[in-house]
């Protein structure tokens, strides 16, 4: 990156724990994490449950605040609210209003943003479209499956046209199907040049999506860099597992 | 994308009605909702089955005091159980963090909350009023009976509303720091109780400390039903005493909620 340009996604010593209990004792979630990732590019936070992937995009939401370090989104501090106008956040299992038609939830979401009327119901067009939800738009969302919901998820995330896309576990617990379409989709918010950071356990699936991979196991970052850098550096053999999956499973027990 | 001013008051303003259309659409069809609105207007026109039970009070004065008794008791389940419901419910299923990462600020998104609640307690006691005024009106024909003017009615429910709308900030303030919705319910009404102690405060006493709660009692109706005025300057008084009450719980919860992890 050339001196003057800013990164898109800025995590400079992240750390965050938690109080357990009444005796002062704290948990660390994450420890130490340093990352940076530049403007258009999809950066995959991978790992097991409790490895701070979720506490780590949570941070940069502006959900959380760091124990210490910080994260920042094109230089603004996260959850300021420069940096929240460049966001879009899909939360890990979101429960919509069940009640409401998707093309009403977005409706309420374009308000939110303060997008203008007429522009909300281009972009709300828009999006419903790309998601492919254009036809079930008036339908009450309790109706949709758990892929349209998600996709619907995306949809609300993008909605206001952020440059920078944070989704947690946006494949979680959908079938094959569902799982592809969501893929496709955030690899045409990368061609669309929006920078995208995705959790996930399903480390196979990052493979063919991210240009960045963050390993993470125990609140620690076992490894980073681009998914030819990381294959190249613990080229294996094919075997039934992906090869990240083998990469990842190393660093964290350590060699077989 | 070019959006429109999002700082000023009135971007904010626009940001809490949505949030309080929202959460009053939510609160509206709660089956919690719908059960103590039906169970209400039951026991209100079950009045009419209990004035032989009056103790010597006018039969209209009776069904009257009955009903309202049961537009603030009920009022306040409600008050607590949908603000705790509805705002654990947004923080359990993720809505609130697709809320506040957007522009919204924490304040605006209780502010709105607080308002979409306040507005569903408005239609509560509304509907429970319409049901006691007609069920007052008719009784009063057959009987040949006048009851009080139809402003004094109007005032004691808006008193009843006021009681009901600072139960909800005090369940909102809980709701600001609380790890579960049953606790923020359970700690929601007890506040109310200790509200409603309040007139057994004032001789000295190990209860002397409940001074500084809100006083509940000074929202019964019941002195204006038997002929009490308010007038105006007591009207402004009250009125004054609910919005700092309010004001100040909801200060403290937005506080409170600005320093929350979701």
């Amino acid at each position: 990156m050339r001196i003057g340009e800013q990164w898109a996604v800025e995590l400079d010593g992240f750390a965050k724990s938690y109080p357990v209990g009444w005796g002062g004792l704290r948990v660390r979630a994450v420890e130490a994490l340093t990352l940076r990732l530049p403007p258009g590019q999809v950066l995959g936070l991978l790992g097991p449950n409790g490895s701070g992937k979720s506490t780590t995009l949570k941070a940069l939401a502006g959900l959380l605040r760091p124990s210490s370090g910080c994260c920042r989104i094109f230089g603004d501090p996260a959850g300021s609210d420069a940096a929240r106008s460049r966001i879009g956040y899909l939360p890990e299992a979101v429960r919509f209003a069940t009640h409401q038609s998707g093309r009403e939830f977005l409706r309420y979401c374009a308000g939110l943003s303060s997008l203008p009327d007429g522009l909300a119901t281009l972009r709300i067009d828009s999006v419903l479209a790309w998601t492919g939800l254009g036809e079930a738009a008036g339908r009450r969302i309790a109706t949709y499956s758990k892929g349209m919901r998600q996709r619907l998820g995306l949809a609300q995330a993008v909605l206001h046209d952020p440059e920078v896309v944070l989704l947690d576990e946006p494949t979680s617990g959908l079938d094959p199907e569902g799982r592809l379409a969501v893929v496709r989709l955030i690899r045409e918010l990368a061609a669309q040049g929006r920078t995208v950071v995705f959790t996930s356990h399903l480390l196979a699936q990052a493979e063919g999506v991210c240009d960045r991979l963050a390993l993470l196991g125990k609140g620690r970052l076992l490894a980073s860099g681009t998914v030819d850098e990381l294959l190249g550096r613990f080229e294996r053999t094919p075997v039934a597992t992906s090869q990240l999956e083998q990469i990842y499973l190393e660093k964290l027990h350590g060699p077989s | 994308m070019d959006l429109p001013e999002q700082n000023g008051f009135r971007a904010g303003a626009r940001r809490v009605w949505r949030v309080a259309g929202q959460t009053l659409v939510e609160a509206v069809r709660l089956r919690l909702t719908g059960l103590l609105t039906a169970v209400g207007a039951g026991l209100v026109l079950m009045a009419l089955w209990l004035r032989t039970f009056n103790f010597g009070a006018a039969e209209l004065k009776f069904v009257a005091d009955f009903g309202l008794g049961v537009m603030s008791l009920l009022g306040t389940l409600l008050a607590a159980l949908s603000t705790a419901h509805l705002t654990f419910r947004d923080m359990d299923g993720g809505l609130v963090a697709v809320v506040l990462t957007r522009r919204v600020g924490r304040g605006e998104y209780l502010a709105g909350k607080a308002a979409g609640v306040a507005a569903l307690l408005a239609l509560f006691v509304a509907t429970l009023a319409l049901v006691l005024g007609v069920l007052l009106a008719v009784r009063g024909t057959q009987i040949g009976a006048a009851f009080v003017p139809l402003p004094v009615f109007l005032q004691a429910c808006a008193l009843v509303w006021l009681k009901l709308t600072l139960v909800a900030a005090m369940t909102l303030l809980v709701c600001s720091y609380a790890g579960s919705e049953l606790f923020a319910v359970c700690a929601g009404l007890l506040l109310a109780v200790v509200a409603h102690l309040r007139p057994f405060t004032q001789a000295e006493g190990w209860l002397a400390w409940l001074r500084v709660w809100p006083n509940l009692g000074l929202f019964d109706a019941e002195p204006l039903l038997a002929g009490a005025s308010l007038g105006v300057a007591g009207l402004l008084g009250l009125a004054g005493y609910w919005a700092l009450f309010v004001g100040l719980f909801t200060a403290l919860a937005v506080y409170v909620f600005r320093h929350r992890e979701i």
